[in-house]
């Protein structure tokens, strides 16, 4: 059975091009809409790997990936960033929230920025996932 | 204070016969006074200089130094004694002159012990008398010395104060001739003071904003106790306009016009830092619009990617499905693409609004039906309450019709991301015409309402909390539609309650507005 990846994003049209590189690849995808949602499929179906939007309403990628990074049970599933937020601003939010008391966490596996071509979205899936 | 007689008690006798001296001696011991002697008029000098008696008693006739000679002597050495002058019976025209002298009495021969007791008491009180007012008198100068000291010393204190300010002081007198030019104006205006005091008048140098502030002052008759600032420009002597802050009265005392001050304030530094920061805050400003304007056409670019890709898998694998997916998610990035330039477009554009007679109440319709499908979609209640009185006014109305879209739309926005299901959704319009000449309109919903820092970038360029949806320009545009109207934004947001937007517009009567002649 092919390993399940989760996409979070709010924008559908980014959802379907991740899905469809997924699917083209030979992997199971799942999808999300919000950070919310992407903790929920986390749980139900412990993914091999996210890819993870960073700006979305309700709750950002932001905040789901220091969940995911500080929950025992999930710390060491792979993160993709998949966003048009650069890495620096994407770190810089993620240091401020852990001098505002929380832990520091480990950046995220790979970072890509959009636009992302099939190819580079393909060939980091296969780096991450191995 | 009441003079002390007993303290005058030192006498001098002056006499020739020293029968006269010995019985007025021995009358005057047993009154209580020092008695002192002398048998000529040199001896009576002498001892007068030597021992300085209070009262001196002296007989007129005497070989060598007579009387009046002793009088005219002591006189010009002292006013600090009396002189009684002893006179031979009928002897008057010797008596007038020796009063003329300044003799204090005189007495007859011979000398009865009642007369001379009233003589030396009359005296007495006379010399106590000038020592008070003496003493007095040196009091007072001690006083006057010391007031003077410390006037001098406050005038010293001013002047170095009014030296030393960095404000430029000009004072003038009443007729306006320059009394006072302190460094401080020297800096300012460029003249030297020695140019300028008692040479030239204040209206050289004052700007003429200033006129309007001596009117006034001239009409209260007072000076004024609050200086106002007011931003002005002088022409320094090199002619370079310099921005000023200033202040200024005319000087009265009692309800008599003394002169005028005035007050500059430099504001060249002040202006060179304020331009600075607008210069910074605009760079800040196109920092953040490149940044966020990067983040949507990396969205849209992304869009025609992805979208490209699907078409390509399509055509590769004859997939009809994905082609078309593919092609829409193509159309949609051109939608994107021109959401993002139009917004950017009215956003960088200046408009000025178009007036013209129009009913807001029917804008509001308009939007209402616009986006009744959106919301009857997403099951939200769009009501609204408007006010029959609004009718025709004249305005923009496509300054209101564009706005309320935005703001709709965001309360609806506001109603979908809210995840809460427990709440049944409504957005509200509301139109209200104020009498004062403003139209206020309201959109308010229920939905996700907005937390302090959405709240405080609210108004911040590509800020959007909706994810791919929002280009961060729409309140934006909107605000600036509304500025460009003279009208104004608020809002009102409590994060899981909802928001509240309030739109204020100025408008026109119809009446009142004269259409355009064909």
């Amino acid at each position: 059975m092919s390993e399940k990846v989760l996409v979070v994003d709010d924008d559908p049209d980014v959802q379907l091009f991740s899905v469809t590189v997924l699917e083209e690849n030979g992997y199971t995808p799942l999808t999300a809409n919000d950070g919310q949602e992407g903790m929920a499929v986390i749980r139900k179906e412990v993914p091999a790997l996210v890819i993870l939007d960073v700006l979305m309403p309700r709750e950002s990628g932001i905040k789901l990936y220091r969940t995911l990074r500080t929950d025992a049970k999930f710390k060491s599933v792979p993160v993709i960033v998949l966003s048009g937020i650069s890495k620096r601003s994407f770190l810089r939010s993620q240091n401020a929230l852990a001098e505002f008391g929380g832990e520091k966490v480990p950046e995220p596996n790979l970072y890509l920025e959009k636009p992302v071509e099939p190819e580079e979205l393909a060939n980091a899936i296969k780096t991450v996932l191995g | 204070m009441i003079p002390d007689l007993d303290q005058i008690r030192r006498v001098l006798i002056i006499d020739d016969e020293p029968a006269n001296v010995r019985v007025l001696s021995i009358s005057l011991r047993s009154d209580g006074y020092e008695v002192l002697t002398a048998f000529s008029g040199e001896e009576g000098i002498a001892r007068f200089v030597a021992e300085t008696p209070d009262i001196v008693l002296t007989d007129i006739k005497m070989p060598g130094l007579d009387g009046i000679q002793v009088l005219k002597e002591i006189r010009g050495r002292t006013d600090d004694v009396e002189v009684i002058i002893i006179t031979g019976h009928g002897d008057i025209d010797n008596a007038i002159e020796a009063l003329q002298y300044g003799a204090s009495d005189f007495i007859n021969k011979p000398i009865r012990d009642e007369a001379l007791a009233v003589a030396l008491y009359r005296a007495k009180e006379k010399l106590a008398l000038k020592r008070l007012v003496e003493a007095h008198t040196d009091e007072l100068e001690i006083e006057v010395q010391r007031a003077t000291r410390e006037l001098r010393r406050q005038a010293n204190f001013q002047a170095k104060l009014i030296g030393s300010s960095n404000d430029g002081i000009v004072a003038t007198d009443a007729n306006f001739n320059i009394v006072l030019f302190n460094p401080g104006a020297e800096r300012i205006f460029g003249w030297d003071g020695s140019e300028v005091v008692g040479l030239r008048k204040g209206n050289d140098f004052y700007p003429p904003d200033i006129d309007d502030v001596f009117q006034s002052d001239l009409q209260r008759h007072e000076t004024r106790k609050e200086l106002p600032w007011r931003e002005t420009t002088i022409v320094a002597r090199d002619g370079e306009r310099i921005p000023v802050r200033f202040s200024a009265t005319l000087l009265y005392e009692e309800t008599e016009m003394m002169g005028s001050v005035a007050f500059f304030q430099d504001l060249r530094e002040v202006k060179r830092l304020e331009h600075e920061l607008v210069q910074s805050e605009r760079l800040a400003a196109i920092g953040q619009t490149v940044a966020g304007l990067a983040h949507g056409v990396k969205n849209v670019l992304q869009g025609f990617k992805g979208g490209s890709y699907l078409v390509d898998i399509g055509i590769e694998k004859q997939d009809t499905e994905k082609l078309k997916k593919g092609w829409a998610m193509i159309q949609r990035s051109i939608a994107n693409t021109s959401d993002l330039v139009l917004d950017l477009l009215s956003y960088s554009k200046q408009r000025e609004p178009e007036f013209e007679a129009c009913d807001p109440n029917a804008v509001v319709e308009d939007i209402v039906l616009l986006m009744g499908d959106t919301a009857r979609s997403h099951a939200i209640a769009l009501t609204t309450d408007l006010d029959p009185q609004v009718g025709e006014v004249v305005m923009d109305p496509r300054t209101l019709h564009s706005s309320l879209l935005n703001l709709v739309t965001n309360a609806l926005d506001a109603c979908i991301f809210d995840g809460d299901t427990s709440k049944r959704f409504s957005v509200s319009i509301t139109s209200e015409r104020k009498t004062d000449g403003w139209l206020h309109f309201s959109v308010a919903d229920n939905g996700i309402g907005m937390p302090a820092e959405v709240r405080a970038r609210l108004f911040s360029s590509f800020f959007s909390t909706k994810g791919h949806r929002g280009t961060g320009l729409g309140l934006l545009v909107t605000r600036k539609l509304i500025e460009e109207h003279g009208g104004d934004i608020a809002f009102e947001s409590q994060a899981g309650r909802g928001t509240t937007f309030t739109v204020r517009l100025p408008f026109q009567p119809v009446e009142a507005h004269s259409p355009p002649q064909p």
